[in-house]
């Protein structure tokens, strides 16, 4: 039996070595992967350059293109100061949530309730103008929601990029469907759960700890049981297992 | 006047993190994304996601630039990059389970034939071990990493990458031999 399994084993390491052996790839594919990444980069790099940031007391009221910040108070400075921060790390790909309030008090309650429900619509992932529509109990309303999802005034942050039409092409965006695309690409090339080699803790990315941790000790898991099954443990701040 | 050397992974690096340069990211790609791109067709089973992955790790290797410590070799800088990139997207697709994984195409018959079903053979039993293994397998095989290194991309000790190999090759010797020996018994293969 065991000389079997021996000679199994051995076929399985020639397989291995023969099987996963690298093919060539074409030129095109690699100038394709050159001028997209590029491209995304001077997206991105636009974004943080022409967009600023609004707060009012009680949290960020608007996101939008060009000119001066406004902030009345101190309060209402300090919102507006960390809502760029963390939006310049989420343009980074170093924040997967937004923890800076919004006050959406000045919008008349039916964008407030479209605009708290795309809220919930989880980082990386999409749904449809229908979906939400269902979901804040106006089902059939899919054409108003898209049209207060299109007066958002604080795009980023509340994510109405990741709206999509029912058939999951794109619908519309504000700022033009390349942005929305590079958005969501940009989300996608984001983790959610990363760990520190040295402390081997598992954080959702933007937790505090992670962030104190040095940036080139982090790796990237799909879920949990990976990350213990390597000997990694949950973090007790951000708790990933709540997420 | 002296040819110039071509620049060092390490000598790109630098200029990515002091001054942003695309081309020095262009050289990057044009020297290391093939190998990239072997790697992530491997762990994500599709060739158009394969290329995705690596146009983000890419970016990502741009916008971290200044994350990189000279300590790193580049490569294993990148095999870490990369394999976060694919390991986010595997999660991303159990998330949505209504997205499968990309189907396989049928078996072909003859010699040729023969080779691509033991090839998919393989990609489909790759999918039924656990995600950490899968990864260590790939970068074992495709690119004949060591452990130390499989160690220092997965940040995990050598003695966690062996127990991790030999665990994903018994779950992949187990998914290969059953297979025949179903098909001897009259199953459906």
């Amino acid at each position: 039996m065991t000389s079997v399994n021996q000679g199994t084993l051995f076929d399985l390491e020639a397989t291995l070595h023969d099987r996963l052996r690298p093919e060539p790839v074409e030129a095109e594919a690699v100038r394709r992967i050159a001028r997209g990444a590029l491209r995304r980069l001077e997206q991105i790099e636009r974004i943080r350059a022409e967009f600023v940031v609004d707060a009012s007391e009680r949290g960020v009221v608007a996101v939008r293109r060009g000119g001066r910040a406004e902030a009345a108070s101190r309060a209402a400075r300090l919102h507006a100061e960390r809502g760029r921060e963390e939006l310049h790390e989420y343009l980074d790909g170093r924040r997967s949530y937004f923890g800076v309030p919004v006050d959406l008090s000045r919008l008349a309650p039916f964008q407030r309730r479209v605009l708290e429900g795309a809220m919930r619509v989880p980082f990386g992932e999409t749904t449809s103008y229908s979906a939400l529509a269902a979901r804040i109990g106006c089902a059939g309303a899919a054409r108003a929601v898209g049209t207060a999802l299109g007066h958002n005034p604080v795009p980023f942050i509340v994510p109405c990029h990741r709206v999509l039409r029912g058939d999951r092409t794109l619908g519309g965006y504000a700022f033009g469907l390349p942005m929305k695309t590079d958005l969501l690409a940009l989300e996608r090339s984001t983790p959610i759960l990363e760990g520190c080699t040295s402390t081997r803790i598992l954080c959702r990315v933007g937790c505090g700890a992670l962030a104190r941790s040095r940036p080139d000790r982090r790796v990237a898991f799909a879920s949990i049981e990976d990350a213990r099954s390597v000997g990694y443990r949950p973090c007790r701040v951000c708790r990933p297992e709540a997420a | 006047m002296v040819p110039r050397e071509e620049e060092t992974d390490r000598e790109l690096m630098r200029r990515l993190q002091r001054s942003g340069d695309e081309r020095a990211l262009t050289r990057l790609v044009m020297r290391h994304s093939g190998r990239m791109l072997a790697v992530a067709a491997r762990l994500l089973g599709s060739r158009a996601d394969a290329e995705d992955a690596v146009q983000r790790a890419f970016l990502r290797c741009h916008t971290h630039a200044r994350d990189y410590r000279p300590e790193w070799t580049v490569t294993t800088w990148l095999y870490r990059i990369l394999t976060n990139a694919c390991i986010d997207e595997i999660r991303r697709r159990r998330a949505r389970p209504e997205e499968p994984m990309p189907a396989t195409t049928p078996a072909a018959s003859g010699r040729a034939g023969a080779a691509a079903e033991a090839r998919i053979d393989l990609k489909a039993a790759l999918t039924k071990v656990p995600t950490e293994a899968r990864v260590l397998l790939v970068l074992r095989y495709v690119e004949g990493l060591s452990y130390g290194e499989l160690a220092r991309v997965r940040g995990i000790t050598v003695n966690t990458v062996k127990s991790q190999l030999k665990r994903g090759k018994e779950i992949l010797k187990a998914a290969l031999v059953e297979r025949p020996r179903r098909r001897h018994e009259g199953g459906r293969g």
